[in-house]
């Protein structure tokens, strides 16, 4: 930030003008509520690199600004050395004549786990394996940016880079004002049109699909931001099949074919086949349709090896004999220790250098300047004994910028990371990037540490005339797109377990409170309380909310106890929490953002509350209000939010079935008591059913047993009641049911379930003694909560193609040891 | 040449990928006359091509469901490995190791066989082992026959009491193995010490020539090693099962790092529960 006579940049002083404006206290007000719109967001625990457990994932409040004089140039520079690695990748999975000619040692390509052999090319394929090439880079004390690590695999980051810019004029609207600032949304357009482009010749409207592992990718937010940015289908190994040697994802509507993987995942464990791991998280034979152009993959799945840190040492004289040309954005100076001479230089002063190992991009650097004696002496040795696989990197001091820290600016020194898409024709750079600040020297180098912050980064343009907006880009002509709304199965089946699950937690809520309502009385419990009790036991007890031996009559202090256990996160409860969040982050991609905060903050908020309620009735009563408020939202974000198609469709029938055969057993229980006591059990079913006041006025106060059941049974427009859940399924199974199929099997079964229940209600109306023919019906109705189970049985089987387990036979490579690719 | 594969599951398989290493590779020394490989169930689709190492390569993708998968490779071929140099001729074992860890024109085809494998980690016991045969200056030839007769002599052949992935130390402490357990010691020993060596799958003739002991490994999918002899003399296949050169008794179908490299059938199944596999290999004189 500061010039060679220690003066101020121009382009900070601007800056940082723009920022003191907002005082020190306005600074630190706007950086927390950037960090709460960060945690709102959920972008907190998804940092690149984090695998367990949840990391803050912050942004600095100053942007790194670069004029764009300067950025052009990193971009030229990192254009040629796009085309070098490109060039380099070409010939190392071709003929090999770099390695002939001795240009390159034999080492950073036989022994580098990220050189793929199942991927090598005998024909000559001119296909470009590179579309998304990222670098990241350091600025030493002369002001010169120069390369860390080139990420030739698929690097992250860039999702992070775009939210940064996103909150940051949402939350600092001003500070953008004395600047012109380049956007960063042409990138992406770019971006998606190179991947139409790959799709192989002749596929109209390509479908592009992003591989990812999933949610247990730690870059799972940017897949999935990248997914919608790019509007492309978002899958999973899984989700993917070989057929008749091209590539299809398996849908509701059956296998769809996929023409273009971006792939996010590690290369290696691509097909299961043919590479050495024995990942099954790959696609059986998908490198075989690849190698027959039916599918592109970018980047390709051997474009790995170029990660590997030695590399930079060779890449100025593989410049010159594949390119003819100098290279323009140097390295940080590296070397190959498989060299005798450089090795010689490292045990003179290791102090100057970080140690890398050779071919491993991902693993962070060692640096010798920080270490004690005994230990440096100790790498020296590890060094000498298997020189090939070790690199060094100078340890330049990186330049610093201002960070604000808690008490104002501190200086802290970054790291830049710059991406860059090939449009068909050239290398364009994103008009922005991610900075990272550093907290210690050996965090240079490696994939995205575990934590810390980041910095939007702002390329400004200097005339303040030239607003740059996507035409200012002169962006070749967008080919027209249809986005599939085609769901995986997978998904769907997410989505139908979270509704049955948010449903479940709800009922769960509904019945626990019925009984602290009671349980609350404290001694003065009533013979017709007890025997409500006893009903509701068994109501818990069906819902899994408290095993059988705690439902003893009586036993008000054993029930009681089972109760605030069932709330900690071994009990019921508490375990239904885990899973409704689990499916929310699962499906996360089909929600909306507003969707999703609403769906994490009241979930957070219910969850909060019932581990605060402590021993107390009151408290728990509160955690159960905590949690039907979580439904209702829920509920409601989806009714005004969702649109109609299958993700909906599936997220309604779960609740659905989960609430028609929370009702029919519940019922069942209610009335399973002798005929002249059947007024304490409809009592029951019209609180269980939040029905009372539908009921008083309707009936006034006369309680009878048809009036009852027709209301919470056979009352199609009583959304707590059987028959609107039957009716709702109905319909949702035929809006599901496709052409040709026997599209009204399902549908036609909830109808037949209906009907059953409407049979029932008519019986009783038309009995003699009302009561005895209520008191009689429970076992029917547990029939019909065994079809709905079975009902969901059937649903399962047709949609979400029950796949039998994967297995490998004949050979099984050991799994190697997985290091390599960022 | 007949080898037969067959694979039984308990219940049925609703889709499977194989790949196979099951077709002689054409070299100089090796000519093949005809090969073809049958698959059931019939209505399967497959693809060839040639591997990363010059290997012959099947693809199979079998889409309909199936309880039992048959394939049979057969092939005819002439064989007749060149005589290798004069032992005493070789380079010193050094100036081998050195040529391959180089690179360039001369060395860096064979330094692909120098680096650890899946399979084969490094192993500083299989290297201490094979310390013993190459002194400083030994001509390498000399060292390597000595390697493969010593274990020959020292490991004695005994089914069962390894698998496809027994490491290296278990094979050195329990001196005893089959065909693919001597290759791998004798090839993670060389690698040790930095000369070059490869796995090379195969088949042994059913009945040794007149006069001869019983060979070992036969009726069975076989394995050796080939060795690195330098720019000059290149590779020379060596036998430590049964200390042999390899000359005409053998015929080679591929070769790689490991075994991982190069099984001959090798996949991947949906569904098909418990499996059983047997194999059977007939090689007969035309």
């Amino acid at each position: 930030m500061v010039d060679g006579r220690g003066g101020l940049r121009p382009h900070w002083r601007t800056l940082l003008g723009a920022f003191s404006a907002l005082g020190a206290d306005g600074l630190a007000a706007r950086a927390r509520r950037l960090d709460r719109a960060f945690e709102e967001e959920g972008v907190t625990s998804l940092l690149p690199g984090v695998s367990t457990g949840a990391q803050r994932w912050r942004c600095d409040p100053i942007p790194l600004p670069i004029p764009e004089g300067e950025f052009a140039e990193i971009e030229t520079g990192l254009a040629q050395r796009a085309r070098l690695l490109e060039a380099v990748l070409q010939d190392i999975y071709g003929r090999q004549e770099l390695l002939a000619d001795g240009v390159l040692p034999p080492a950073l390509v036989f022994a580098n786990p990220c050189f793929l052999r199942a991927g090598c090319r005998r024909s000559e394929d001119a296909a470009p394996m590179m579309q998304f090439y990222a670098a990241d880079l350091v600025r030493g004390p002369d002001g010169a940016w120069r390369v860390l690590a080139d990420r030739t695999a698929g690097a992250g980051g860039v999702g992070y880079a775009r939210e940064n810019r996103r909150l940051l004029a949402q939350v600092i609207p001003e500070a953008f004002r004395p600047m012109q600032v380049r956007q960063l949304r042409p990138f992406f357009d770019v971006w998606q049109d190179a991947l139409h482009r790959l799709a192989p010749p002749g596929r109209r409207n390509p479908i592009v699909a992003l591989l990812t592992q999933g949610i247990a990718d730690p870059q799972w937010f940017e897949h999935m931001f990248l997914s919608r940015e790019l509007s492309c289908a978002l899958v999973e190994g899984g989700d993917l099949t070989v057929r008749g040697g091209e590539v299809f994802l398996k849908t509701l509507r059956g296998l769809q074919q996929v023409d273009v993987l971006l792939r996010r995942m590690d290369g290696r464990m691509l097909d299961p086949l043919e590479l050495e791991t024995r990942s099954l998280q790959g696609v059986s034979g998908l490198l075989n349709a690849a190698r027959h152009g039916t599918v592109r993959i970018a980047n390709d799945a051997g474009s790995g090896a170029l990660e590997a840190p030695a590399f930079a040492a060779f890449l100025p004289a593989l410049c010159m004999r594949l390119l003819g040309e100098g290279l323009a954005m140097a390295s940080v100076p590296t070397m190959w220790l498989g060299e005798a001479q450089a090795r010689a230089l490292v045990q003179q002063d290791p102090g100057r250098w970080l140690i890398r190992p050779a071919v491993d991009g991902k693993a962070h650097a060692l640096a010798p300047m920080l270490m004690e004696p005994a230990i440096r002496q100790a790498l020296l040795g590890r060094i000498e004994e298997r020189p090939r696989e070790w690199a060094a990197s100078a340890g330049i001091p990186p330049s610093v910028v201002p960070c604000l820290g808690e008490s104002g600016m501190v200086p802290k020194s970054l790291v830049l990371r710059v991406f860059m898409v090939f449009d068909g024709t050239r290398w364009r750079a994103m008009q922005g990037g991610l900075a990272r600040v550093l907290d210690s020297p050996d965090q240079l180098a490696g994939g995205l540490p575990k934590g810390g912050t980041s910095k939007d980064v702002w390329v400004l343009t200097e005339d303040r005339a030239d607003i740059v907006g996507p035409a200012a880009l002169a962006i070749p002509t967008l080919q027209l797109r249809r986005t599939s709304g085609d769901l995986p199965s997978r998904v769907a089946d997410n989505l139908f377990w979270l509704g049955r699950y948010v449903e479940r937690l709800e009922h769960r809520a509904r019945l626990v409170r019925a009984v602290t309502g009671r349980l609350s009385r404290g001694a003065a419990i009533m013979p017709r309380e007890l025997a409500e009790l006893n009903v509701l036991s068994r109501c818990l007890t069906e819902a899994a909310v408290i095993d059988n031996e705690d439902a003893g009559i009586g036993a008000i202090a054993t029930l009681t106890d089972a109760l605030f256990a069932s709330t900690r996160d071994t009990g019921a409860i508490g375990a239904n929490f885990a899973s409704v969040a689990r499916l929310t982050e699962r499906v996360r991609d089909r929600l909306t953002g507003d969707m999703y905060a609403t769906f994490t903050q009241t979930l957070r908020a219910a969850r909060e509350c019932v581990s605060d309620i402590g021993h107390s009735l009151d408290g728990l009563a509160s955690g159960m209000i905590a949690i039907m408020r979580f439904s209702a939202a829920v509920a409601g974000v989806a009714a005004e939010n969702m649109v109609r198609g299958g993700g909906w469709l599936f997220l309604d029938l779960g609740r659905r079935i989960e609430r028609a055969q929370a009702v029919a057993s519940e019922v069942a229980f209610a009335l399973d008591m002798p005929a002249p006591r059947i007024e304490a059990g409809l009592r029951l079913v019209l609180e269980l059913c939040d029905s009372a006041i539908t009921y008083r006025s309707r009936y006034m106060n006369v309680l009878q047993p048809a009036p009852v059941l027709d209301l919470v049974l056979a009352d199609q427009g009583n959304p707590r009641g059987l028959a609107f859940q039957l009716a709702r399924m109905r319909t949702r199974l035929g809006e599901l049911g496709d052409e040709g199929s026997p599209r009204d099997m399902l549908a036609g079964f909830a109808a037949g379930l209906l009907a059953e229940v409407e049979a029932l209600v008519d019986k009783v109306l038309a009995a003699e003694n009302q009561s005895v023919a209520a008191a009689a019906i429970p076992p029917s109705l547990h029939a019909v909560s065994d079809g709905i189970a079975s009902l969901s049985d059937r649903i399962t089987r047709r949609y979400f193609a029950l796949l039998p387990a994967v297995q490998a036979v004949g050979m099984s490579g050991q799994m190697a040891d997985l290091r390599g690719a960022a | 040449m007949h080898h037969v594969t067959s694979y039984a599951y308990a219940t049925p398989v609703d889709l499977a990928s194989h790949m196979l290493h099951l077709t002689p590779r054409g070299l100089d020394w090796q000519r093949v006359i005809s090969s073809a490989i049958e698959v059931s169930p019939g209505q399967s689709r497959m693809s060839v091509g040639i591997d990363h190492f010059g290997n012959q390569v099947a693809w199979l993708f079998l889409e309909v469901p199936h309880d039992r998968f048959v394939v049979t490779a057969s092939a005819e071929v002439e064989v007749e490995f060149p005589a290798p140099p004069g032992a005493e001729t070789t380079l010193p074992w050094e100036q081998v190791a050195v040529a391959a860890a180089a690179g360039r024109a001369e060395g860096w085809q064979a330094a692909e066989f120098i680096f650890d494998s899946p399979m084969l980690p490094a192993e500083p016991a299989a290297g201490a082992y094979a310390a013993q045969s190459f002194p400083p200056g030994r001509p390498v030839l000399e060292g390597l026959l000595e390697l493969t007769a010593r274990i020959r002599r020292e490991f004695s052949f005994k089914a069962g009491v390894s698998n496809l992935h027994t490491p290296v130390s278990r094979t050195l402490s329990q001196r005893a193995g089959v065909c693919q357990d001597f290759t791998h010691l004798m090839i993670a020993s060389l690698r040790a010490l930095g000369l070059p060596a490869r796995y090379v799958s195969g088949y042994l003739r059913t009945k040794p020539p007149p006069g001869t002991t019983v060979r070992r490994g036969v009726d069975q999918s076989h394995a050796w090693v080939g060795a690195w002899l330098g720019p000059a003399h290149g590779w020379v296949d060596l036998d430590p099962t049964n200390d042999l050169v390899v000359r005409d008794e053998h015929v080679v179908l591929a070769w790689g790092r490991d075994y991982g490299d190069i099984s001959p059938v090798r996949g991947l199944i949906l569904g098909g529960g418990k499996h059983s596999v047997t194999v059977g290999v007939d090689l007969e004189p035309v």
